[in-house]
């Protein structure tokens, strides 16, 4: 592993001089005090200061909001020709956090099973990501270090962590090791050491907690279906979707096809994203509805992250506490409430 | 044979239907699929059946109501066009008021009083509430939004000529919002209808700056308790919550909002 010292200076003209040849996201302002990962150009404002979680994660650019799977057309009798989509170039994701790194994990974890999804392996493959440390905690609603996320590394190429004013470079793999080759960085020898000064320095306990281990919430949370919780923690919910569509582990999606003008026989088979919280998502065949009520589609969605995945993935919580869920929801539903909330009622598994 | 095309127009300003017009990018490719036989803002062509009928404006009187049933029956299929025909748009607010306090507001007593006697005037008068065209006839598709959504026309123009089933998913503004990863309205300060309103216009409001006003109308779920009270704790006083509602839910809210 090679590692070294460098300014933030240093580093923003490092990503610059990335975005001259390839893609480069990095979270940037939008609106008075939100964030986005948008593409980097001459002009792109980069800081790595403290920002609060970008207001839809960085997977979403290896599982975009919409994409085409194929094009297809059909002809006069009726028989179909498929045109599979060109792959798209190479991106690299900078500026990600531990919990964002950890979800793109578990995305690829869920997605990549059995035969794999092939355009978010294709994409995936072709994406090089730049995490960086988080010393304290970045928002009130994260709890990322209760479900074991603040600590993650796997996945990230290269990792930066924060000193005295510098960050620690590491390239953790090849591809990030290709990637700080001819950076204006200088060596580090006791990378370890600094490293290790700097994470003694975090914040302990780090942000909100969980009154439970996220090893023990799938017995929990699995006797607890006729909890009062459920319904207490949706009065206010306008199942609008949105705690789904900033979640960093949702990957659910509906397909549809988008027909051409030109020739309403040929079109595009499109993927988009598809929220557990909107009322039609389990709507099926002959209009009836498997989880018809709000408390129904939070329970299924807090079951997803906490039991479900986690008992058949096995890598842990499914929620990797950045908090994004709740600090978007607008009717202050908190997941990290919920699963706490459910953890002091008593068993109710009828 | 290419199917047969037809725009009609009630209570509203043809803002929808010059929306299609605006639909450049692919108003040449679509008028090779079909033919259009009626469209007053285009084309004075007339025909006697249409296999698609694109209808605007809201129902606000008798006349109105019996002109669109003969409409309703020479199509095969009819679309609401826009809000006013969907929801009845910001003149359902004279619902809330008798016609002749309603009358008097707009015209003035002397004119109210005459022209009730005039056989001349009053049928342009008498309308008693503002209908969406879904109080008086069926409706197979609803295309919201004030106005309309361009890209939603062309989806089920498209989907209609080779038989498949448009999607309008019931889903809140939030989600293409938060897809496009704006800051959240509430989140600036200021309060957003989005939560309750149909989506489908991709939030092309809070996208360029604004907030949602509703235009789209309320979702078949929408928790309007919960947001009443969002809007009043975010210091939105009793007043100003029915404005916010009245502006173009009122159709759909009426009898059900807190007396001011």
């Amino acid at each position: 592993m090679r590692a070294f010292v460098a300014t933030e200076h240093d580093l923003t003209r490092w990503l610059r001089g990335l975005a001259a040849k390839t893609s480069v996201y990095f979270p940037q302002k939008t609106g008075s005090r939100n964030f986005r990962f948008d593409r980097v150009d001459g002009r792109a404002e980069m800081s790595f200061a403290g920002y609060r979680p970008t207001v839809v994660p960085p997977g979403r650019k290896i599982a975009p909001e919409r994409e085409v799977l194929f094009r297809f057309r059909r002809d006069e009798k009726g028989r179909f020709t498929v045109r599979p989509t060109e792959p798209e170039g190479v991106q690299i994701l900078a500026g990600v956090r531990p919990c964002d790194l950890r979800a793109i994990k578990l995305m690829d974890i869920a997605l990549l099973d059995g035969p794999g999804d092939t355009p978010y392996r294709r994409r995936r493959e072709a994406t090089a990501i730049v995490a960086a440390d988080c010393l304290a905690p970045c928002d009130d609603f994260a709890f990322c270090a209760a479900v074991g996320s603040l600590t993650h590394r796997d996945g990230a190429d290269v990792f930066l962590t924060p000193l005295h004013g510098d960050f620690l470079v590491e390239a953790l793999t090849d591809r990030g090791s290709d990637l700080v080759d001819g950076a204006p960085f200088k060596a580090c020898a006791n990378a370890a050491d600094r490293k290790a000064e700097a994470e003694a320095k975090r914040a302990k306990p780090f942000g909100r907690q969980l009154v439970a281990s996220p090893a023990a919430l799938p017995k929990i949370i699995e006797k607890r279906w006729a909890s009062a919780v459920w319904d207490r923690s949706v009065s206010r919910c306008f199942s609008c979707g949105t705690c789904n569509v900033v979640c960093p582990t949702c990957y659910c999606f509906d397909v549809r096809d988008d027909l051409d003008v030109r020739d309403p026989l040929s079109g595009e088979r499109t993927r988009h994203w598809d929220a557990c919280m909107l009322p039609q998502f389990a709507a099926v065949a002959d209009g009836h509805n498997f989880r018809p009520t709000a408390a129904a589609r939070q329970r299924h969605r807090v079951k997803r992250k906490f039991e479900y995945l986690p008992n058949r993935f096995g890598e842990g919580s499914y929620c990797v506490g950045c908090g994004r869920c709740a600090r978007q929801c607008t009717a202050g539903i908190d997941i990290a409430g919920i699963v706490n909330d459910l953890a002091a009622d008593g068993e109710v598994a009828s | 044979m290419k199917p047969k095309i037809a725009f009609f127009d009630f209570a509203s300003c043809e803002g929808c239907q010059l929306a299609v017009l605006n639909c450049e990018d692919i108003l040449l490719d679509l008028l090779n699929l079909v033919d259009i036989v009626e469209f007053r803002e285009a084309i004075s062509e007339k025909a006697p059946r249409y296999d698609v009928a694109f209808v605007e404006g809201s129902i606000n009187r008798e006349k109105d109501a019996v002109r669109l049933r003969e409409i309703r029956a020479r199509s095969r299929v009819l679309v609401a066009l826009g809000a006013c025909a969907c929801g009845g748009n910001v003149q359902a607010r004279s619902n809330a008021l008798p016609p002749v306090e309603n009358y008097d507001r707009v015209y003035g007593k002397d004119a109210r009083n005459r022209v009730q006697v005039d056989n001349e005037f009053w049928p342009y008068w008498t309308h008693a509430r503002v209908q969406p065209i879904g109080d008086v006839v069926d409706v197979d598709y609803y295309l919201r939004g004030c106005p309309i959504a361009p890209g939603e026309f062309a989806h089920l123009v498209k989907s209609l000529i080779v038989g498949a089933i448009p999607s309008f998913p019931a889903n809140a503004v939030c989600v293409e919002c938060k897809e496009n990863g704006n800051e959240c309205v509430f989140d600036h300060g200021d309060t957003c209808m989005g939560q309750i309103t149909w989506g489908g216009c991709g939030a092309v409001c809070v996208n360029n700056g604004y907030r949602c006003d509703g235009c789209r109308g309320l979702l078949p779920h929408a928790n309007v308790d919960a947001h009443r009270a969002l809007l009043a704790e975010r210091e939105l006083s009793p007043s100003d919550i029915h404005n916010r509602y009245g502006l173009f839910l009122s159709a759909q809210t009426r009898g059900k909002e807190a007396r001011v």
